[in-house]
């Protein structure tokens, strides 16, 4: 069963790649790891004339975490994050939710930069991301514009990327060293599917042990990956108490909307958010977030 | 649109002409007549189509054959020693964690890169490198029991 035909561009520099894809005028898709895109083009569901491999770019496989802040090329793959010395040790909610993805077949070939631009809802990366006030970068015909995270989902599979530029790298501020951080993927079917429900959270406390700052993303909670801003406003201030991280995943629980598809409804994501919000919150106050 | 390019195939030097819309596995099956990497989903979902690209497993149904260029694939036709099948090959055989074969070539280069990787894997190593790996067969435990002897020199 062989893909459609297509004009494959293996441009070896980012304007080289941008001067392609305005030729195509809209008419390419950009190819990273493909592990998203090749299964569509299959299905048929995308028929692109032609596409514009990014791999041939050295600059966009280069991680640098050397100045206090992660820049990460586009091209990296999940694999190589997940296992990064430094991504490990400074940036650990990035390693595993990095490291969470598929199998390790998909991660050995699946991007960052990719799985971002896919856009898909239940992203594990994602919320990691929300969590870590990330930044993406993006090339275009006139020079580089950067997007915070979270304005870059804009809908169901789609990003505020337009026609012609190129998602370039991912900059990651460190989170402070004593923060507290955790990824839960629940997966109700099988360990190496997307989740039904992705949950991130990271926070700081006080000398007085009150929540200093939170930042809590959510997969599969709505049409793109989400924070969760009500849950965060309850626990912001507190003291991580049971009850107040109750009210929390159910301030979370109720800010979703999640939709329904073949892996659950939306009543049973909600309901889901709700349980491992909660379980996370916990679970990082007492130091045994769960895996 | 055709390609031609250089990678290494097996540990020989290859060169290889495909069009650009081939994937790897196309490469592999059609060009290149190696039929030990099976079709399953063509989705990157059953794992039979695993092959290593520079030591790590991909899904061969995935990458474009163009992502090959100047690299190192090995293929289940590259596993054996002068001869002599893989040790992996040999386990599988002896426990028993092979029955109608076709997801087979998969799991033995996941678990090849799990060992390079790894050497002395726990129970949970293996599954976990296996997760990809779809067997309707066997059940999965003499596989997971091949691989665990030969990590233990068994």
């Amino acid at each position: 069963m062989r893909l459609r035909p297509f004009t494959l561009a293996e441009p070896e520099s980012v304007p080289e790649a941008l001067e392609i894809l305005a030729r195509f005028d809209g008419e390419a898709r950009i190819i990273a790891g493909g592990t998203a895109l090749v299964p569509t083009m299959r299905l048929g569901l995308v028929a692109p004339d032609g596409l514009v491999a990014l791999h041939r770019i050295p600059a966009l496989t280069e991680v640098d975490a050397e100045r206090g802040v992660l820049e990460i090329g586009a091209m990296t793959t999940l694999a190589v994050l997940a296992r990064h010395g430094a991504v490990r040790s400074s940036w650990p909610l990035l390693a595993q939710a990095t490291g969470r993805v598929a199998t390790p077949a998909i991660r050995s070939t699946a991007t960052l930069g990719g799985n971002l631009c896919y856009a898909e809802a239940a992203s594990d990366p994602a919320p990691a991301l929300l969590c870590l006030d990330a930044q993406v970068r993006v090339a275009h015909g006139a020079g580089e514009r950067v997007v915070p995270i979270a304005e870059l989902f804009t809908g169901f599979y789609e990003t505020a990327l337009a026609s012609g530029e190129i998602l370039t790298g991912v900059r990651v501020p460190a989170p402070p060293a004593a923060a507290r951080s955790g990824y839960v993927k629940f997966c109700p079917r099988s360990a190496e599917d997307k989740p039904l429900v992705g949950v991130a959270a990271l926070f700081t406390l006080d000398a007085a042990q009150r929540v200093e700052t939170i930042r809590i993303g959510l997969g599969g909670a709505a049409p793109t990956p989400v924070r969760a801003v009500g849950a965060e406003r309850v626990v912001q201030g507190q003291i991580l108490t049971d009850a107040v991280a109750r009210e929390a995943a159910e301030a979370a629980a109720t800010e979703a909307e999640p939709l329904s598809d073949v892996m659950g409804s939306a009543d049973y994501r909600r309901e889901m958010i709700r349980v491992w919000l909660r379980r996370l919150l916990t679970g990082l106050r007492d130091g045994r977030p769960p895996a | 649109m055709t390609l031609s390019f250089d990678f290494t195939l097996n540990g020989r030097p290859c060169q290889a002409e495909a069009p650009a819309h081939w994937t790897l596995l196309d490469l592999l099956r059609d060009g290149l007549a190696l039929h030990g990497t099976k079709f399953g989903c063509g989705e990157g979902v059953c794992g039979t189509c695993t092959v290593l690209l520079d030591d790590e497993p991909v899904r061969s149904c995935l990458v474009l054959a163009a992502r090959i260029r100047g690299r190192a694939v090995v293929t289940v036709e590259g596993l054996d020693r002068e001869g002599e099948p893989d040790p992996l090959q040999v386990a599988f055989a002896r426990a028993g964690a092979v029955q109608c074969g076709f997801c087979t070539p998969g799991m033995l280069l996941s678990v090849r890169a799990l060992l390079a990787a790894n050497p002395a894997p726990s129970e949970h190593d293996v599954r976990e490198a296996l997760a990809g790996n779809l067997c309707r067969c066997t059940g999965y435990t003499k596989i997971v029991e091949a691989v665990l002897a030969v990590a233990a020199g068994r």
